[in-house]
């Protein structure tokens, strides 16, 4: 059974290398993005900007650099998928193999993520060290830390995904609440601005919300904003929203096979 | 003999929405949806045999497609029971659709851009198809379905008549006990639909395979089919082996006659005149009540006949019947 994933992530692997236009344009965006973030914090930092947590300007150059580079490499297209599969009708064909779709849909997007590793990542990395200088992080230690919680960042970034590709299930009028989600995720998560630079209430009502465990919490431990021990405190706060997301897709999955309308044919 | 598939009651209910016209129903529905309940299945039995092709046929929106979901297990009837090879798809999908091949003639489960070989070996992974068997299976299929022409091609460039060789292929490469096909000749040349054909039709005698097959190409059911089962509303309404069908539901049969020049009395007692047109009459009888011989001996003897033919009804005019009865 493993090997059908693998199978199907290498497939992902393959497809992905095959459509070069949309490499270029991918990281053609990114890149600029990247670069009008950079500059935005560089004029708000001439400006005299109040410190924020002892964060200097180097500290928000390699954050935001980083931010940019996982956003481009945490392929969670399994709401699309669904979306579009449930509108064609197109998600009879894998119903009718002997193999959980949603477990197909993670090696899917896994293959993404291997692909985004080698064609976006790289080049993004390098154009921004050419511009900036190389993000360091900030010590050895961060950096360790830093990868798997990476890992567990996706883990509930593709959850979330495939939770509202399972919405989809339900009502197709609603049009694909994806778009509704990534906006959420983007401000919330602190993808863009750091959620240190919110008022303190929002600060707080975050903290009891899964998004800021995306983005910061890997983010933060990189540049060393988080500690060591804050660090892992907070990968067991992400892995504890992974838990918890996982029973609700599993449940949701389990209600909506049983309830559910395939439109056509 | 034990069915390989027993239906028995089937129902399928589901909500729609009722959408309105113009810029306000739309607003409106979008508010306060209004649902009403319909009966997509309304009621289905029948049980299949090992070793049958069974046409399953009736027109749009009869509730063939739902059923064929409900067999293979994609949505679960509201109320009935269903088994396949002894075992409820509801109940255990994976293990059902291990022992079954699907192709729906309008979607593909080919992998768009990458050579057909690709989605083949993914299947063989998904199945556990151990290589030997695999290699044994795409033989015989490749030599069948003449895949070789284009197994390394991307499935996009592949044309409508390969593509469904490909998806047959892809659905039978894990050895299936029934295969289920939703209309696989749709759309396709005189050409590939015959080749489509014979596959299924080697496939049912070398393999003992048990096909399903709905469709709208009656030259289909005529050719592959020994027994038809007609659904409308969502019920069966035929079921039985398509000559009985064709003999009961159409007793008539046509007779042409041309004549040489003009007549007035041209009419029969035991046959009815229903079309005319010029010098050519077309006279319906029932062929129980008297043979095609009896009638032109009777005509001839007053009408000056310069041509005749006599029609049998087909298969066609046999649906057309109950689609329009039922």
């Amino acid at each position: 059974m493993l090997q059908a994933y693998w199978y199907i992530t290498k497939m992902r692997l393959l497809t992905s290398l095959a459509y070069r236009f949309e490499v270029f344009a991918s990281v053609g965006t990114n890149l600029i993005l990247m670069l009008a973030s950079v500059f935005l914090w560089k004029a708000a930092y001439g400006g005299g900007i109040q410190q924020v947590n002892t964060l200097n300007l180097q500290d928000l150059t390699t954050y935001t650099i980083l931010s940019i580079t996982l956003s481009s490499m945490f392929v969670c297209g399994v709401q699309d998928t669904i979306y579009y599969k449930i509108r064609e009708g197109q998600i009879v064909t894998d119903f009718y193999r002997p193999i959980p779709l949603f477990a197909c849909y993670l090696a899917d997007d896994l293959g993404g993520m291997l692909s985004a590793l080698a064609n976006k990542v790289l080049p993004l990395l390098l154009f921004a060290s050419l511009f900036f200088g190389i993000p360091w992080p900030s010590s050895a230690i961060s950096l360790l830390l830093f990868i798997p919680s990476c890992l567990l960042s996706y883990g509930i970034l593709w959850l979330l995904s495939a939770l509202v590709g399972l919405i989809a299930f339900w009502v197709m009028e609603l049009g694909n609440m994806g778009i509704v989600k990534d906006s959420i995720v983007r401000v919330l998560s602190g993808s863009i601005v750091p959620l240190w630079f919110f008022p303190e209430s929002v600060q707080t009502v975050s903290k009891f919300l899964p998004f800021q465990y995306t983005y910061q919490t890997p983010l933060g431990i990189y540049i060393g904003t988080v500690g060591t021990k804050e660090a892992l405190a907070a990968m067991g706060i992400q892995a504890v929203w992974i838990a918890f997301l996982f029973i609700l897709l599993a449940a949701g999955w389990k209600r909506t096979k049983t309830k559910t309308l395939i439109q056509g044919g | 003999m034990e069915a390989v598939i027993e239906v028995n009651e089937l129902v399928k209910e589901y909500m729609v929405a009722k959408k309105e016209s113009g810029l306000r129903g739309a607003l409106k529905s979008l508010l306060f949806p209004e649902k009403t309940k319909v009966k997509g299945v309304d009621g289905i039995s029948f049980s299949i045999a090992p070793g049958e092709i069974v046409g399953y046929i009736g027109p749009n929106g009869a509730g063939k497609s739902t059923t064929i979901k409900m067999l293979t297990g994609i949505l679960h009837p509201t109320s009935g029971s269903i088994k396949v090879c002894g075992i409820s798809p509801q109940a255990d999908r994976k293990a059902v659709v291990r022992k079954l091949g699907v192709v729906f003639g309008q979607r593909t489960q080919l992998y768009w851009d990458l050579r057909l070989g690709e989605s083949f070996e993914l299947l063989r992974r998904i199945y556990q198809i151990d290589k030997t068997t695999y290699e044994e299976n795409l033989a015989v299929l490749s030599d069948v379905l003449k895949l070789n022409e284009f197994i390394d091609t991307p499935v996009r460039q592949l044309s409508l008549g390969q593509r469904m060789r490909g998806d047959l292929a892809a659905a039978m490469l894990h050895s299936p006990e029934v295969l289920f096909l939703d209309e696989p000749t749709i759309g396709l040349d005189a050409d590939a639909k015959h080749a489509i054909r014979d596959f299924i039709k080697e496939m049912n005698r070398n393999r003992g395979v048990t096909v399903i097959l709905t469709t709208h190409d009656l030259d289909d059911v005529e050719q592959l089919c020994s027994r038809l089962v007609v659904v409308n509303h969502g019920k069966v309404v035929e079921d039985g082996p398509i000559e009985s069908l064709i003999h009961k539901l159409t007793p008539h049969r046509l007779l042409v006659v041309e004549l040489q020049h003009p007549c007035d009395d041209l009419s029969h007692p035991a046959a009815e005149i229903i079309k005319r047109d010029g010098l050519k009459i077309w006279y319906q009888f029932e062929k129980q009540r008297m043979t095609a011989a009896e009638l032109i001996s009777d005509l001839s003897q007053k009408l000056p006949i310069q041509d005749l033919s006599v029609k049998e009804p087909d298969i066609e005019d046999a649906i057309r019947e109950v689609y329009k009865t039922t």
